[in-house]
C-alpha cells in the first residue's frame, strides 16, 4: 500500500509541477488610462505577455521545472533520484520565488502612479509549484525503495 | 570509483567556487550612453542611470537560495543526503538563472545592448557541477 501511495505521489508531484508551468506565476492588472479596461501582464513558465503582446524573449522557467519533474518520474525506480528531483524542484521554486517577489514589487512601484488601483501579485502557478514540492518530498518519504 | 575523501574535496571545491560567485558580477548589459545594468547575487546595479529610467527597483537577491544550497552542501560533509539535496537544489536554482540569462540576452540584442556573462556566473555554474559530482560520488560511496 505504502509503495502504491509513494508512486502515486511522485506522479502527482510531477504532474502538478508540469501543470504549474501553464498557469500564471505572476500577474499585473492595470488600467493604462481611466475608464479603459484592465490590461493583464502575465508571466507563465512558457511566456510573458502584456495584453495581446507576447515578449519574444520571455524567460522559459518551464524548462528547469520540466527537467526536475522528469527526474521525479525517473525516481519511481530509485529513491535517491526521486530525492534529487524533489530537491531540484525545490531549488527551482526557491529561485523563481525570489525573482517573482522582486518583479511583482517592481511592477507595483513602477506603475502605481499610472493606476493606483492596480493589482499585482503571485499567480496560481506558484502555489501549485509549491504544492508539487511538498508532494515530491512526501513521495520520497514513502518511496518503495526505503 | 571516487573515494570519500575525493568526493568531500569536490563538494568543498564546489562550495568555495559558489561562495566566490556570490561576490562577482553574474551578467551585465551595456547600452548606449554608458548605461550599464550589472546583475549580482545581492542585487542589480545600474551605472549611469538616465533620468527616464523606470521607477521601482528590479534587484532580486538571487544569492538567498544559493546560500541555502551551499549550506546544505557544507552539511553534506557529515550528512550524505544533505550533499545531494544541496547539489540538486543548486542545479535547479541555476536552471532558473540560465532561463533568465537567455531571456536577458535576447532583450539586450533587440535593444542593441552589449550583453556579457560575468565571472560570477561561470564560477556558479562550475561550482554547481563540481559539487554535484562530489555529492553523487558520496552517495555511491555510501551505497
Amino acid at each position: 500500500m505504502r509503495k502504491i501511495v509513494g508512486l502515486v505521489l511522485l506522479a502527482l508531484a510531477a504532474a502538478a509541477a508540469v501543470g504549474a508551468t501553464f498557469l500564471p506565476f505572476s500577474e499585473l492588472l492595470i488600467r493604462l488610462a481611466p475608464g479603459q479596461p484592465q490590461t493583464a501582464y502575465v508571466t507563465t513558465g512558457w511566456s510573458t505577455q502584456f495584453g495581446g503582446t507576447k515578449d519574444e524573449h520571455g524567460p522559459l522557467f518551464a524548462i528547469p521545472i520540466v527537467l526536475a519533474a522528469a527526474a521525479l518520474l525517473a525516481g519511481a525506480r530509485w529513491t535517491k533520484v526521486a530525492y534529487a528531483g524533489a530537491a531540484a524542484l525545490a531549488g527551482v521554486t526557491g529561485m523563481l520565488f525570489v525573482y517573482l517577489l522582486n518583479a511583482i514589487s517592481f511592477h507595483r512601484e513602477g506603475n502605481i502612479a499610472i493606476d493606483p488601483a492596480l493589482e499585482a501579485g503571485f499567480g496560481n502557478g506558484v502555489w501549485v509549484l509549491v504544492s508539487a514540492v511538498v508532494l515530491a518530498f512526501g513521495a520520497v518519504v514513502l518511496h518503495p525503495d526505503d | 570509483m571516487i573515494g570519500r575523501p575525493t568526493a568531500i574535496a569536490l563538494i568543498a571545491a564546489g562550495v568555495v567556487l559558489t561562495a566566490t560567485a556570490m561576490v562577482l558580477p553574474w551578467y551585465s548589459t551595456a547600452y548606449a550612453g554608458g548605461v550599464e545594468v550589472v546583475v549580482r547575487a545581492w542585487g542589480t546595479e545600474i551605472l549611469n542611470k538616465p533620468g527616464d529610467w523606470p521607477a521601482g527597483e528590479l534587484s532580486p537577491w538571487y544569492g538567498v537560495p544559493v546560500v541555502v544550497t551551499a549550506l546544505l552542501l557544507v552539511a553534506g560533509v557529515w550528512i550524505n543526503r544533505a550533499a545531494l539535496a544541496g547539489a540538486a537544489g543548486q542545479v535547479g536554482a541555476v536552471g532558473v538563472i540560465a532561463a533568465l540569462v537567455v531571456s536577458e540576452r535576447g532583450h539586450a540584442v533587440d535593444q542593441q545592448g552589449d550583453f556579457a556573462v560575468g565571472f560570477g556566473l561561470v564560477f556558479l555554474a562550475v561550482g554547481t557541477l563540481v559539487a554535484l559530482a562530489g555529492a553523487v560520488a558520496v552517495q555511491r560511496e555510501a551505497a
